[in-house]
């Protein structure tokens, strides 16, 4: 089984949230066997900044249902939507 | 970037029917190889004193090499036919991430379906199939793969193009939409050339086929669709709701209604990376405030449309949908959740109308009992809150949906019909 890349987008409480802190944080609340790439930033709109984490599961690990679970928990973020999935 | 008109292509099939496979071969016969991979392999190439760039080297660089990339595009990689400029989804096998690619933001124009020549239709060559048509993809290009393993037997191939058939059929997959082409992503046949293995196949290779692919069309001309992911209120300008343009255009000055909270009023700004702009379309990420609407008055899950052509509120909404895993039976009155666009609201299955026949696509009992894992149904859906959906025939974008229970996916379908609250 192959694994698959993840393009996840969390957007956070407000404008004023730490980005960096919120990254440390998501970083630390990820399941076992999960992996982040890395983060990108994504300007929505009014200040609003979008952390996009490439995020790696395995093929038959089942879905990213855990891994959004894990980060929707985490404090300062709105919601989680992961926004494209590939096997890699 | 290429200035070539672009198109996402999914690669679908059972796993272990070569998917990973026919992505590296298509990257390598059009020179789409990232550079890096080609240097590095030129180097290890001197070092051991050998020549040449070779498929094997690709395939067992590639993952590694994407895998420690941190580029958001991890996901995705790219090639040109002399029309288009593709996007390769590589499709994940498991069944779980059904609701990722019916959610996501990238959805899939045409397909290439893999089906292994000495395999034959598999479980998840069934699921994917299933999925294409859910998810609206309106070409598919079968590829008979693995067909060095089978040692380029005719016979071969037709048995597999006839059970592929009749999954397409089963699914309602128009056939005249299909074309089937005998492969094998690991020998190079029939991908970029014709070749001399399959003297009896006198159709196009599979670049070829990619080639010749109709033009798709953004969907600019279906009314604006906007599914809101999240509301804010920011200082000095109010409500702000978030969310991905998914049909249609918005522009400030537009009168705007969201469903189901039935709210509306007229557009004030909209911003995109942070900057105003006078029109938004198809795929935009937007924030944009509206004139008298509070953060309190519209929610996650509702849909953005005109106010002379608002989203439909399903109060109840037939649908076409595949089972594909459950521990037990489904039965009239199962409630488990649905995850259509930024919505997930629990909706009773209040009727199974029809049963649908594996083999023929036909009706197989109308007003079943049960349906199970493997089955495809008609059936009427009542949600336990409201929810804004569309035909899939009307708004393919708006009109499919993953079902949820148990932390697993149990079924996919789309929306036949609205009867609308």
């Amino acid at each position: 089984m192959g694994k698959v890349a993840a393009n996840m987008k969390i957007m956070p409480h407000s404008p004023e949230i730490d980005l960096d802190e919120l990254q440390e944080r998501l970083e630390a609340s990820l399941p076992e066997g999960a992996q982040i790439n890395g983060f990108e930033r994504d300007d929505v709109a009014f200040g609003l900044v979008a952390l996009l984490p490439t995020v790696i599961v395995a093929d038959d690990a089942g879905g990213t249902e855990v891994v959004e679970d894990a980060f929707a928990e985490v404090e300062g973020v709105e919601s989680v939507a992961v926004e494209d999935v590939g096997r890699i | 970037m290429s200035d070539k008109l672009h198109q996402n292509l999914a690669i679908i099939g059972h796993v272990d029917h070569g998917k990973s496979t026919l992505v590296g071969r298509l990257l390598y016969e059009t020179g789409s190889v990232p550079e890096h991979v080609i240097e590095q392999h030129k180097e290890e190439a001197e070092e051991k004193g050998k020549g040449g760039f070779e498929f094997a080297y690709v395939m067992d660089n590639l993952a590694e090499e994407r895998e420690r990339g941190v580029t958001i595009d991890i996901a995705h990689q790219e090639f040109d036919t002399d029309e288009y400029n593709f996007t390769i989804v590589d499709c994940p096998g498991h069944r779980d991430f059904v609701k990722n690619m019916i959610t996501g933001a990238s959805q899939a124009d045409n397909a290439v379906l893999v089906v292994a020549a000495d395999d034959g239709v598999a479980p998840q060559t069934r699921e994917h199939v299933f999925l294409a048509r859910t998810l609206g993809i309106n070409e598919l290009i079968i590829g008979v793969n693995k067909m060095d393993l089978v040692d380029y037997e005719e016979g071969k191939y037709e048995e597999v193009k006839d059970e592929v058939t009749d999954l397409l059929n089963q699914v309602r997959f128009d056939t005249e939409n299909a074309s089937f082409i005998p492969i094998s992503a690991f020998e190079g046949d029939n991908i970029a050339e014709a070749s001399d293995n399959t003297g009896w196949y006198s159709g196009d290779t599979l670049l070829e086929a990619l080639n010749d692919l109709p033009e798709v069309e953004p969907p600019t001309d279906a009314p604006l669709r906007l599914p809101i992911q999240d509301v804010y209120t920011i200082s000095g300008i109010g409500t702000v709701p978030v969310g991905r343009i998914e049909t249609g255009t918005m522009e400030p000055g537009n009168n705007v209604s969201f469903q189901p909270s039935d709210v509306g009023g007229e557009v004030k700004t909209v911003e995109m990376h942070h900057e105003e702009v006078p029109s938004a379309g198809p795929g935009d990420n937007v924030g944009f405030n509206v004139r008298g609407i509070g953060k309190d008055d519209i929610r996650r899950g509702d849909v953005c449309g005109p106010a002379d052509d608002p989203p439909s509120v399903a109060e109840t909404f037939q649908a076409q949908l595949v089972v594909m895993q459950h521990p037990s039976v489904i039965t009239s009155g199962y409630t488990p959740v649905f995850h259509a666009h930024t919505a997930q609201v629990a909706c009773t299955i209040e009727s199974i109308d029809q049963k649908l026949d594996p083999s023929t696509g036909e009706v197989a009992e109308e007003n079943p009992d049960f349906i199970q894992s493997g089955d495809a149904a008609i059936v009427t859906v009542r949600p336990q809150k409201p929810l804004s959906l569309e035909p899939s025939g009307e708004i393919p974008e708006l009109g499919s949906f993953a079902v949820r229970d148990m932390g697993q996916t149990i079924a996919a379908g789309k929306v036949l019909e609205v009867n609308e609250r």
